[in-house]
């Protein structure tokens, strides 16, 4: 009766090859940068896990939260929201230390529970947040109108804020892959996070390396929010969807691999934009927990490796 | 940090001496003349939060209103209501909780015809006549639901008017889009049905899950080229249709969605993309209809802000059963219900009339457009503020 | 907790302290009391009320069979789901269609629908049971969203409008069948703290691989374990349904039904048998009175209590509990004292081949070769020691013979038959039993039960308890066969890891350096039990060692392996002093 399938009738046959060609290519142009978008939401998530071993289930209420914070301030004062980017990474990167002084640290000491105990204290954590957006800036969906249309190259369009928003997710991924293989303090996060023990015997100290890896994470998921609010509505319950969405890219990347998640993120963009265009937005909305699912269970095995 | 333990367990423990406070405390002493107390739920979290507020405060503006003129049998009357987190599941056992343990006389149902269908079974076996200001879908209202009371014109009418407006201004392509959820579907296949008979060919059709990526979605309606754009939706999907369209460089001559434009926030979302974006809404500034403005003033000055059509609703829930109440001068739930499936209420949205299943009957949801930032009412003629602006530029 | 420790009363503690027992036996009647209390006011519920109470005792009811339900697979046997609602859903769906199209009565639909959430997770298990830890987690919600997006828009189920079903409202007999399901998840809880099968869930928790070398048949406990975690929501779903008459996607697949449950479990005591009762009711109830009185700060609530939970006491209100000594956790198949009992013959194997043939072994890690064509043999009544720098392959080499490794190439037998496709567990229970570098014992576990565990496959569970009984008298931890492992020394619990190698009562025994680290006088002790090994039926011994005096007078014949490959072998004298192994160990004094 109801079909599930999108369809198109008479103009899809009668395009002319080189409109396949452009079409193929906007639909990779699209791919990519929603793609863009996946790695800018999951890459801090990622940091985060990969150095601690800790699923921040809090990360999409923080998301929210900077989101909805850069809404109520470029309402406010009518500037732009991409202002908000300093103050949200500096922000985030304080309320981050913070907390997990405060509450991940405590559970850190666990030793083999502590990835589910720290899993278990965010995600009371995001209960917290989420009650806590809701009372302050209520229940609706909101965006910011800004950067709304797109650059056109040829007959290719490029959305503009979804390319802000992939160039500040490259620039992000570069420079901590720069930070994590050339720098001193970066290989020491990396040590830490590999053998925790081995590191303090060399003069590592690993609670400090863990308080700077969750402030910069959380940091760059608030300044990922600044971004994500230009491109789409967000209200607090939103939160839990971009928890999920960033779990299920990081998953897909291979957990703590940076450049592997940006693959992923981007592959994942591409095929979700060509299954919207051909089978229509169920296929596509379903798609990551397809792939994660044929991924986890068919794939490689440096998932089960991890425990 | 020593503190914070103790501090959560005083609240705890305050959290446990609760229920058996709740659970086992006395009603409130009866007097003279007891308040009527009319029980609902509504969204006030959860996903259908946004167009639940509205309606709760528009029945919060219309329990004052009848407050201010002595209540109802000269009785006050008391709203009694809980937060369902737009849960059906929750819904329930609050229902439950306000017919058995609250004792409300009343009740009225909550928002979203979801949360409505999930306690239809519950309002039929305590045989409440139950006024549904936010359940559009006219499957509810059947024989085997028959104390469901409807008092809004149902999902189907929503942007009844914009296809055959189009085509009378040479459209001849539509694309149509509607969101998997009860009312957008309802509304989707009245729509799909209208262009059928009306001639249109559909070059582009497809229901979605609530998603934020549409730019696949809408490079396929590009591609398509059809001359309207119908979607039924709820509030964010709408935003992300638009915002789509406009970066795949794609504008088509009508662009019409449901229950997103009328919100205030869609204008502020979307900038100069929402001018001539085509919406529904049930109920108008500009209604002549008895008691409009007194509602209107009431509204902004308790809330601070303009009603929107789920508030209205909300404040003809309570006109329909003060009419009902006060002419039968009873709280008898039979009389109640028979009074209103036989009579006409005058209510701020026009004439509610329900047939026998408690479906409201012969009203419609009219057409708004945004034109330079302002709703503007556009159909019916009669009571059109603005002429009809097209086409659609995107800009 | 204290009070089990036999070294605290003086004596070698074998039997309980006469006052403990009465303690333990009033704290039973205490408990029995409170059971009966418990049962009254389930009873007298419908009489005070057949509306919001009922209806709330009904709720409260079904949040403690899926909060037991996810207890099972989550708490006992350590795989966090994210996604059991997937099984209440299907058990909801099926609950309406079978009562709308099939037109079953409800209590069949009900029952079918547990039957439905038995084959789903029968065919789901042995795929999704291969992820572990978070990655289960995960797979699970995706499941739960993949099931929600199906349900939205599969017309015959009713799409996004869900189904109704005739209403036909029963509380009192819908009120009394989830007391029934609730008792059978309680049973099941019960069944997993009291029995073998409870244990061998339990040390999956702990230690997955060290269980399998136990002789536990992993995937078959865990599947089992997750089919019983998915009977129960699926029949609370087909009652849910039925109730409401009512069901649709949105609450059947709602993920966040599920970390309510989470909510309940931890703060009650995850993984204990009265944590989800006591989490659920407490948090209901006071959720349910919270949630009416600041109806904006419910979740909130959730969040705090879940942070405090595990910062302040990780054990939930039963660590809480048991700090008093209440609602302890029973020690499984206990006996009230250790019976003194003769060791076990075995009968000898027929037969003329060796224990154990490993033809040309090669195992690589990526590029990295860990064994390259090793072949070795051992006869009956051989003991072999196996040496060789760090990263020689020693390690590598037991890993390939019990199963842990998959080998890249080569052959091993044991006693004449190809052994290279068994799983680990079954060769643990065929006799091959292993020693860890590093002891992997069930920390959380009693030495009892570590040792029982091992003695348990393949017997009887009274023969299991003299087996272990035996054991625990042998290697010398009798004295303290009631202690938690994590509380021994790290002497001693080299001595329980041997323990368990005994208790599989095996034929072949792989000791990787059981002496590292221990006193001289330990090493003696040791040294003597494996003197004695082929008294109680081992075949054959090899072992690796670095302690090379403790063992070199011990064996008959010795191995040396360098980067992966055999490069001497023969009588130990005769090994010692060749040059070959002499440089690869760089001059090491022997």
């Amino acid at each position: 009766m109801r079909r599930r399938r999108a369809r198109r009738a008479g103009t899809a046959r009668r395009e002319g090859a080189s409109e396949v060609g452009t079409l193929a290519l906007q639909l990779l142009v699209n791919g990519i940068l929603l793609g863009g978008l996946y790695v800018l939401v999951a890459q801090s998530l990622n940091l985060i896990f990969g150095v601690m071993g800790v699923v921040n289930l809090a990360h999409g209420s923080i998301i929210a939260l900077a989101g909805l914070f850069t809404y109520w301030f470029s309402m406010r004062t009518g500037l732009s929201p991409l202002l908000v980017l300093p103050l949200a990474l500096a922000g985030g990167a304080a309320a981050g230390a913070a907390g997990q002084r405060l509450l991940i640290e405590p559970v850190m000491q666990a030793g083999a529970k502590a990835g589910l105990l720290s899993l278990i204290v965010t995600f009371g954590l995001s209960y917290v947040l989420i009650e806590l957006a809701l009372q302050v800036f209520g229940s609706d969906f909101v965006s910011v109108p800004y950067l709304q249309s797109s650059w056109k190259l040829g007959a290719l369009a490029f959305g503009k804020a979804l390319v802000v928003a992939g160039a500040f997710a490259a620039v992000m991924s570069a420079l901590l892959y720069w930070w994590l293989n050339r720098t001193y303090s970066g290989k020491a996060l990396l040590a830490a996070s590999q053998s925790p023990t081995g590191a303090l015997s060399c003069g590592i100290d690993v609670a400090r390396v863990r308080l700077i890896a969750f402030g910069i994470g959380v940091g760059l998921a608030a300044a990922a929010g600044v971004l994500v609010i230009v491109i789409m509505p967000v209200a607090p319950q939103t939160a839990s969807d971009l928890t999920l969405l960033a779990f299920v890219i990081i998953a897909l990347g291979g957990l703590g691999d940076y450049l592997g998640v940006a693959a992923a993120a981007l592959l994942l963009g591409i095929a979700q934009s060509v299954a919207g265009y051909y089978l229509g937005g169920n296929a596509e909305y379903v798609l990551p927990y397809v792939l994660l699912l044929v991924v986890m269970l068919a794939g490689p095995g440096r998932f089960r490796r991890l425990g | 940090m020593a503190s914070l333990p103790a501090r959560l367990g005083a609240l705890l423990a305050g959290g446990l001496a609760l229920p058996l406070a709740g659970l086992f405390a006395a009603p409130p002493a009866a007097n003279a003349a007891p308040p009527i107390v009319i029980g609902t739920t509504i969204s006030e979290t959860g996903a259908l939060a946004t167009d639940g507020l509205y309606e709760i405060k528009g029945i919060k503006a219309g329990v004052a209103e009848a407050n201010l003129h002595g209540g109802w049998l000269g009785r006050k009357i008391v709203l009694k209501y809980y937060d369902d987190k737009s849960s059906p599941g929750t819904a329930v056992r609050l229902y439950q909780r306000l017919v058995t343990l609250d004792k409300v006389n009343l009740l009225v149902g909550p928002y979203s015809s979801l949360v409505t269908i999930a306690i239809a079974p519950l309002i039929n076996k305590y045989k409440m006549a139950t006024l549904e200001p936010g359940a559009s879908v006219p499957s509810i209202y059947v024989p085997g639901n028959k104390w469901n009371l409807m008092n809004t014109a149902d999902s189907t009418t929503y942007l009844h008017q914009l296809l055959p407006l189009a085509k009378q201004h040479g459209a001849r392509t539509a694309a149509l889009l509607g969101l998997e959820s009860a009312y957008s579907l309802a509304c989707y296949h009245a729509r799909v049905a209208q262009a059928k008979q009306l001639g249109l060919k559909i070059v582009y059709r497809t229901t979605y899950t609530l998603q934020t990526d549409f730019s696949s979605i809408a490079l396929a309606i590009k591609h398509a080229n059809p001359d309207v754009v119908l979607e039924c939706a709820y509030y964010p999907d709408s935003v992300n249709l638009v915002r789509a369209l406009h970066e795949q460089g794609f504008a088509p001559k009508f662009l019409g969605e449901t229950v997103g434009p009328v919100e205030a926030a869609y204008v502020q979302a979307l900038g100069p993309l929402a001018n001539r974006v085509f919406g529904n809404t049930g109920w108008w500034f500009n209604f002549k209809t008895p008691g409009n403005k007194t509602f209107i003033a009431a509204y902004t000055r308790m809330f601070h802000q303009q009603p929107d059509y789920h508030a209205a609703a909300g404040y003809t829930a309570i006109q329909v059963l003060g009419a009902a109440v006060q002419a039968t001068h009873s709280l008898d739930q039979a009389k109640i219900r028979h009074w209103i499936v036989t009579h006409t209420v005058q209510s701020i949205q026009g004439p509610i009339h329900d047939n026998a299943n408690g479906r409201t009957t012969g009203a419609v949801q009219d057409m708004v457009q945004i034109q330079n930032g302002v709703l503007k009412l556009v159909a019916p003629a009669e009571l059109a503020q603005a002429p009809v602006l097209f086409p659609y530029t995107g800009h | 907790m204290e009070e089990a420790t036999g070294e605290r009363r003086g004596e070698p503690g074998l039997t309980l302290g006469r006052e403990a027992a009465a303690e333990r036996r009033g704290r039973r009647r205490w408990q029995a009391g409170a059971a009966l209390g418990a049962l009254a006011v389930v009873a007298a519920v419908p009489l005070l009320s057949t509306g919001y109470l009922l209806q709330l005792a009904t709720d409260t009811l079904t949040a403690i069979i899926l909060a037991y339900g996810w207890n099972l697979i989550s708490g006992f046997t350590g795989y966090l789901s994210f996604g059991q609602v997937s099984f209440y859903g299907l058990g909801a769906y099926s609950t309406a269609l079978l009562v709308l199209h099939a037109h079953l009565p409800w209590y069949f639909a009900v029952l079918a629908s547990g039957v439905v959430g038995a084959a789903a997770a029968l065919l789901l298990g042995p795929f999704m049971l291969r992820l572990r830890g978070i990655l289960f987690a995960l797979g699970m919600l995706g499941l739960a969203r993949i099931l929600g997006v199906v349900f939205n828009s599969w017309g015959f189920a009713g799409a996004s409008l869900g189904l109704s079903l005739p209403a036909e409202l029963m509380p009192v007999r819908i009120y009394v069948a989830t007391c029934l399901l609730a008792l059978l998840a309680f049973a099941c809880n019960a069944f997993f703290v009291h029995s073998g099968f409870g244990l061998d869930a339990v040390s999956l928790n702990e230690d997955e691989e060290a269980a399998a070398a136990l002789g536990v048949p992993a995937t078959r406990v865990k599947v089992i374990a997750f089919v019983l975690s998915a009977i129960l929501p699926a029949m609370a779903g087909g009652l849910v349904a039925w109730n409401r008459s009512y069901m649709d996607p949105s609450s059947a697949f709602n993920s966040s039904l599920d970390l309510q449950i989470v909510v309940f479990v931890l703060f009650g005591g995850i993984g204990t048998l009265w944590g989800p009762f006591l989490g659920t009711l407490t948090l209901m109830l006071a959720g349910e009175q919270f949630g009416v009185a600041f109806p904006d700060l419910q979740l909130a609530l959730y969040g705090v209590v879940v942070i405090s939970t595990v910062l302040a006491f990780p054990g939930g209100l039963v660590g809480l509990a048991n700090r008093f000594g209440w609602l302890m956790r029973p020690i499984v198949l206990a006996p009230k004292t250790l019976p003194a009992v003769v060791p076990p013959a075995r009968p000898a194997r027929q037969g003329a081949a060796p224990v154990l043939e490993v033809r040309d072994l090669t195992v690589r890690f990526g590029g990295l070769t860990a064994l390259d064509g090793v072949s070795l043999s051992l006869r009956r009544g051989e003991m072999l020691g196996i040496i060789g720098a760090n990263g020689a392959g020693k390690t590598t080499l037991f890993n390939a013979i019990t199963g842990f490794v998959r080998p890249t190439s080569g052959e091993i037998l044991y006693f004449g038959e190809p052994i290279s496709r068994v799983p680990i567990f079954r060769r643990a229970q065929r006799g091959i039993a292993r020693s860890f570098q590093i002891p992997r014992l069930l920390p959380s576990l009693t030495v009892w039960e570590n040792v029982v565990l091992a003695s348990r496959h393949g017997r009887q569970s009274h023969r299991a308890a003299e087996h272990a009984a035996w054991v625990l008298q042998t290697i010398g931890l009798a004295p303290m066969w009631r202690d938690p492992a994590s509380r021994l020394t790290p002497g001693y619990q080299r001595q329980l890891e041997f323990a368990r190698v005994l208790a599989l009562d095996p034929e072949l025994v792989l000791l990787d350096e059981v002496m590292a680290g221990m006193t001289r006088e330990e090493q003696e002790a040791v040294r003597g039990v494996i003197r004695c090994l082929p008294e109680y039926g081992v075949a054959a011994v090899a072992c690796v060692e670095h302690v090379i005096a403790a063992v070199s007078d011990l064996c008959d014949r010795m191995v040396v392996l360098d980067f992966g490959r055999k490069i001497a072998e023969g009588a130990p004298a005769a090994v010692l002093t060749d040059p070959v192994v002499v440089r690869a160990y760089l001059g090491e004094p022997l």
